[in-house]
């Protein structure tokens, strides 16, 4: 595939627009690619990494992809340049099961680096807002820094359709920063979003996560209507090199996308 | 009173006392001929440990297991003269405090066990110039020899056909008492030292990499060379690499919890045969 | 009546396999080490191992495997994937639990994706399994629903002679039978006193294991970390393993050309699972150890209705600090009573 944009998100942090070279590959990805889906980007010489497609199914002609540079193959990523040809393989995985979603308030919830995956379900819904209700939007991060799309960030917040709550940790404040100070559970249980006909979907940091859902089933989500997608350590994608595994569930096959009731009956001690 | 009745009843009284909080010894096997490595927390537990000429793994390289001793409670643990190098270099480098370490030191000459008198690692100092100065056992003397005399292509061919077996197990490295680091070389990949396949490259590179990293470190315990799983004899390696740094260096690896170790220090009279 | 092959006719159909164009592979004796390899007469083969210290699983997943070469210009990239090298093989005198662990193996290399290197080498194979007539103290079979004689995963099932003399041959399949076709001119019909098959005895209960393991209390039982604590975390046990199959891919060559390789990895390793962000799910490595003895005994036959175990007893048997699956399982059944 082939970098047609690529801007810096945050330090160290950047999104690529690829394009498909071949007129079949692109064939199957528009068949085959829904929100939720993730993919193996690679630099040969350097190997793949795995992270999701952070555009939306609505987009399909192009993939975007968000990452942070810290390994081996993130690097050789982050120092590809537009016009450089780089490896993509997928889309795996299960999806967002946004049809299901119709008709329903929607609670979107993250952290840092995860807003990626977010991201791709927030633009599906977006580019169909007839189809749902109120959408409400919490994101945090570290720092004012390390928040991520801030271009769309500022044109979530300007749109009178879209409810966004921007925080950012304790210490982590700009002087000019006129958003919450917080962590996102926190943020979340003073925001106190209605659990009535309403979706959440999180994605964070394993910690992140975990209070996160403390805090909705506080508001007193339904664990069935809570989202999350789970980013493990993958190799082949394909349910056979072994290590990406949360107890019997195979996060590359099963998921990445599973409910908080599903995650609730993984063994806690194996995420 | 045997040997390893002394020793239960004094892992009796350190448990008991709260002197120890753990003892790391020997128990039975899968067969007979087999002594795993025993951990016992309880004194009446004791029982379990066995001490006989079967007791051949070092159990040193458990002393430096993730947190066990950040707690600065003591630790006893059953070591031959090898294992008690190793608490040496281990405290010389800083990953012990060798105060905490309480030794059960013993040795097997023939079929007989012989309990060694000490607790601290200083009070077997004499045990360990002994051994440096003791000729190398004969039975490993033979192999040695053979392959000392043979032209460097032979050896060369000898030491492909023995790393063509290498599955990169890191039964070797991770049987090693001094192979302690949290990460290592093979594990990074920022730059990628060394190839991870295993292949005659990659088994080449790690081989030759593991041989220097202990070179003047190695206390020839054998742990590694009974731990690979295909048999490659990494004891004949690493028994090379001591004799180079004895001869150079007069340094005998473990000597004391203060020796200098060699590739990290530097002595004015050294010998500096290698620049040319 | 049935058909028999007599030892001495073997380097004959050895002979006869090599010149119908099929490598032969067998269990050899070499410096050190048992393993399994190609061999061009019948005296190479050594029939007297209780097994190889190497699987056979070797000669169908690697431990280091080419997938492609990659070559880079400046407008264009080429990759040319690098399937293994054809051509039929006979593996004469596998035993039964290696046979089995790569019948075992089948639906996890064809769940979804279908694994070329490894179905390639599966169909260009004939598995000729002898049956045991000795064990040791590490073979475990019986304890998994197999036995010494166990069929699973064979082409043929030779069962030993009384004496040495040779072998009594049970086709199982069309492959084995064509292959042994070749060589029907060898055979004999006749009915000879076989060898005593060996005796293996039970060493735990796996119903029991097996209820324990899926009960999720479980998981978090201390006995994880009490069993695996004299673990060093090497990867001996699973890379001895017939059934163990998990592997990483890593890139090796420059910028412009290289290869991109399938290699055995393992979950032994703390790497195995350790996310970017230096957050390990298995961090500890009692939940590494939990890891496999789970997979083999509850995820795995959760999805393919079989256990990642052929009770070949290698993991105990080649184990440095004297661990294993057999111990394991053998104190969970205690833990079940």
């Amino acid at each position: 595939m082939k970098i047609v944009a690529r801007h810096d998100e945050a330090p160290g942090v950047k999104t690529m627009r690829l394009e498909f070279q071949d007129a079949a590959d692109h064939e199957f990805f528009k068949e085959t690619f829904r929100t939720g889906m993730f993919g193996l980007y690679g630099v040969y010489g350097e190997g793949e990494s795995t992270f999701c497609v952070a555009s939306p199914e609505t987009r399909k002609d192009y993939i975007e992809c968000t990452f942070r540079q810290s390994g081996r193959v993130t690097s050789a990523l982050a120092n590809a340049d537009i016009g450089d040809l780089i490896t993509f393989r997928g889309p795996y995985g299960n999806r967002f099961p946004i049809e299901e979603f119709h008709g329903k308030n929607l609670l979107f919830i993250s952290g840092g680096i995860a807003l990626p995956p977010t991201r791709s379900v927030i633009w599906s819904c977006l580019d169909q807002r007839e189809k749902f209700g109120k959408v409400t939007i919490v994101y945090g991060a570290r720092t004012v820094a390390d928040l991520v799309y801030k271009h769309e960030l500022d044109e979530w917040q300007k749109r009178s359709d879209v409810d966004l709550v921007l925080t950012v940790d304790p210490g982590g404040e700009s002087p000019d920063w006129k958003n919450r100070i917080g962590f996102v559970p926190t943020v979340l249980e003073e925001a106190a979003p209605s659990p009535d006909n309403c979706i959440a979907v999180i994605c964070g940091p394993p910690i992140m996560i975990k209070f996160t859902l403390i805090s909705l089933k506080k508001l007193g989500f339904d664990e069935s209507n809570v989202f999350t997608t789970l980013e493990n350590r993958m190799k082949c994608g394909l349910g056979k090199c072994g290590r990406c595994n949360v107890g019997s569930v195979y996060v590359c096959k099963e998921g990445p996308v599973f409910t908080a009731a599903e995650v609730s009956r993984m063994p806690a001690s194996d995420l | 009173m045997s040997i390893e009745e002394q020793y239960r009843t004094r892992a009796k009284e350190l448990l008991s006392g709260g002197a120890v909080k753990m003892v790391i010894g020997y128990g039975k096997g899968t067969t007979p001929s087999r002594r795993r490595p025993l951990f016992i927390t309880s004194p009446d537990d004791v029982e379990r440990l066995m001490l006989d000429d079967a007791c051949i793994t070092n159990l040193s390289g458990y002393l430096v297991s993730e947190g066990l001793l950040s707690d600065e409670k003591r630790v006893a643990v059953f070591l031959r003269p090898e294992g008690i190098r190793a608490v040496n270099i281990l405290a010389a480098e800083s990953q012990l405090d060798a105060e905490q370490i309480v030794i059960f030191g013993f040795d097997v000459s023939g079929n007989e066990v012989q309990a060694l008198k000490g607790i601290h690692v200083e009070e077997f100092s004499d045990v360990i110039r002994s051994i440096k100065e003791g000729a190398p056992e004969a039975d490993e003397e033979e192999l040695f020899e053979k392959i000392e005399k043979m032209s460097p292509q032979e050896r060369f061919s000898f030491w492909q056909e023995e790393f063509a077996k290498c599955i990169k197990c890191y039964a070797c490295r991770q049987a090693c008492p001094m192979c302690y680091c949290r990460r290592c070389i093979v594990d990074s990949n920022q730059p990628q030292w060394i190839n991870t396949s295993s292949h005659s490259l990659g088994n080449f590179e790690w081989n030759i990499v593991r041989a220097f990293h202990l070179s003047g470190r190695c206390v020839e315990c054998g742990n590694c060379d009974r731990a690979c799983p295909v048999n490659i004899p990494l004891r004949l390696i690493n028994h090379r690499m001591a004799e180079e740094v004895l001869g150079a260096f007069d340094h005998f690896a473990g000597m004391s919890k203060t020796q200098e170790p060699v590739l990290a220090s530097f002595k004015k009279d050294d010998s500096e045969t290698f620049i040319l | 009546m049935t058909k028999i092959l007599f030892s001495d006719k073997l380097d004959k159909c050895v002979e006869r396999w090599k010149s119908a164009g099929l490598t032969v592979i067998g269990p050899v004796q070499r410096t050190n080490i048992s393993t399994y390899a190609a061999v061009d007469h019948a005296a190479e083969l050594e029939f007297g191992l209780v097994l190889p210290d190497r699987s056979i699983k070797d000669l169908f997943f690697p431990q280091s495997e080419p997938m492609l070469r990659y070559t880079i210009k400046k407008e264009s990239i080429n990759t040319e994937e690098c399937l293994p090298p054809a051509g039929p093989r006979i593996i004469f005198g596998a035993r039964p639990c290696d046979a089995s662990g790569m019948a075992i193996d089948d639906p996890l290399f064809g769940w979804d994706y279908k694994d070329e290197y490894w179905f390639q080498r599966r169909n260009e194979s004939v598995i000729v399994t002898i049956a045991c007539t000795k064990a040791d103290d590490f073979c475990m079979c019986t304890s998994l629903e197999m036995s010494p004689d166990s069929t699973k995963g064979s082409d043929i099932l030779l069962r030993p002679l009384a004496g040495n003399k040779g072998w009594q041959v049970d086709e199982l399949t069309d492959r084995g039978r064509e292959a042994f076709r070749t060589i029907a001119d060898f055979l004999h019909e006749s009915s000879e006193p076989l060898a005593p098959s060996a005796v293996v005895e039970n060493k735990f209960d796996l119903d029991a294991c097996v209820t324990w393991l899926k009960n999720p209390e479980n998981f978090e039982s201390r006995f994880w970390k009490e069993i695996s604590m004299r673990c060093i975390g090497c990867a001996s046990c699973t890379y001895l393993c017939p059934t163990c199959h998990c592997f990483d891919i890593q890139d090796e060559g420059d910028t412009y050309t290289g290869i991109r390789r399938k290699n055995w990895d393992s979950c032994s390793f703390a790497l195995f699972t350790m996310h970017t962000s230096g957050h390990n799910p298995r961090s500890t490595q009692s939940a590494r150890w939990r890891q496999r003895i789970m997979h083999k005994f509850n995820y795995f036959p959760g999805k393919f209705s079989v256990n990642s175990c052929s009770g070949c007893g290698r993991c105990s048997r080649q184990c440095p600090v004297d661990m294993g699956i057999t111990e394991t399982l053998q104190e969970i059944s205690k833990l079940s009573l």
